[in-house]
């Protein structure tokens, strides 16, 4: 059995351990309290934005935006000879499988696109995806480590304009998004998004579609100058919640790995403090055995 | 007639409102109740959204406003409370 210093030294060391965690877990939870709310504000603008583009949208017009251009027509993906692939990651550990799962998907879809022929280019977001890549010697395209946990519309913007522009000129056929998505605190699934070229969103609501449909707008200046504008800022959103979503879905996870390791340490605390009084008892025992032990010596 | 307006980050404005003036690419527009469906790209300024005498003031650049069925709603690259 140990002796009942070293036992004292592992367990302070354990409650400072869990101390630690314990407040990364709160830390976490407040984040995510916030990431979640801007997760939810980013909604309905998104939601008016799809809903728009869906009602102006017609196979007509869709010739017209390079935004819209659809690689290829025969067979699927036949087209694609030049993609990206867009990897969004945390910057900083501690939080689970978060990560590794992100980068898994990224290189399940990087391996797809292969097959296809795809030259395809990385561009990282994050340092964990950067350092991963590093490892595997493979050079990214582009990498950046400075929109951490609050992305911004800026950000998003900075990321999708070079993307959309060398899209619309015919340098790439396809650009894809790996992110977490966020269903809730707990589910929060690597997905991969196309983003370009833009698929049309879907009219919702087969109720709501006639009803819709039935509407004659005025339309100022036309629906094509309007899907001229739109379409980028579509395209800016959905990166920017794929931003938005894994910052969110970052905190989760840190929360649930932070809560394991606490629960952890305090079973670990039980045993060792089990197994300190234990060997504590022990010692008393033997003390008082040798006393006794002593007493009787000297009665002779 | 229902009035919202939304920015990218979140929902700006929501309420009901009497009149509605915004500025659209070529020049503000008025926005009365029962207006007839209407769908104009936003240019950057001041949107009034009153209600019954008081005014609220929201500084607003880009995106689209929409009026349909009596709702409108200004959809803004960025929309903030101006200050006045």
């Amino acid at each position: 059995m140990a002796k009942p210093r070293e036992l004292k030294r592992r367990i302070r060391s354990v409650q400072n351990t869990k101390k630690i965690t314990k407040t990364m877990e709160l830390v976490s939870t407040s984040k995510l309290k916030r990431a979640q709310d801007r997760v939810v504000g980013a909604r309905p603008y998104a939601q008016a934005l799809a809903e728009v583009i869906g009602q102006l949208y017609s196979p007509e017009l869709a010739e017209r935006f390079p935004l819209l251009r659809q690689p290829g027509h025969t067979g699927r993906g036949a087209g694609v000879r030049r993609a990206a692939l867009v990897l969004i990651t945390s910057n900083r550990g501690l939080c689970g499988a978060f990560n590794a799962n992100l980068i898994r998907e990224a290189r399940r879809r990087l391996e797809e696109l292969e097959a296809q022929d795809a030259h395809t280019e990385l561009h990282l977001v994050g340092k964990k995806a950067i350092s991963y890549f590093k490892f595997t010697k493979r050079e990214p395209a582009s990498q950046r480590v400075d929109i951490g946990d609050r992305p911004t519309l800026e950000h998003a913007a900075e990321l999708a304009k070079p993307l959309m522009e060398r899209f619309a000129n015919g340098e790439l056929d396809a650009v894809d998004v790996v992110f977490a998505k966020f269903n809730s605190a707990v589910s929060t699934p690597p997905t991969t998004l196309r983003i370009l070229p833009i698929t049309p969103p879907e009219k919702r609501r087969s109720g709501g579609q006639e009803a819709t449909a039935a509407v004659n707008y005025i339309l100022k200046p036309s629906a094509e100058e309007i899907l001229r504008q739109l379409l980028p800022l579509y395209v800016q959103n959905q990166m920017y919640r794929a931003l938005v979503e894994t910052a969110a879905a970052e905190h989760g996870a840190r929360r649930t790995a932070m809560k394991n390791a606490t629960d952890a340490g305090s079973d670990m605390l039980n045993i060792l403090q089990r197994t300190f009084n234990r060997a504590r008892q022990a010692q008393i025992t033997q003390e008082l055995a040798e006393i006794v032990g002593g007493a009787e010596a000297l009665k002779g | 007639m229902h009035v919202s307006v939304i920015s990218a980050e979140r929902s700006v404005f929501d309420g009901e409102a009497d009149g509605v003036v915004a500025p659209a690419h070529d020049g503000l527009v008025g926005i009365l109740p029962h207006h007839a469906p209407f769908m104009t790209l936003l240019g950057q300024g001041i949107v009034n959204i009153s209600r019954s005498g008081s005014v609220t003031r929201l500084q607003v650049m880009g995106g689209f406003l929409q009026v349909a069925s009596n709702v409108v709603r200004i959809v803004a690259r960025q929309a903030a409370p101006a200050n006045s």
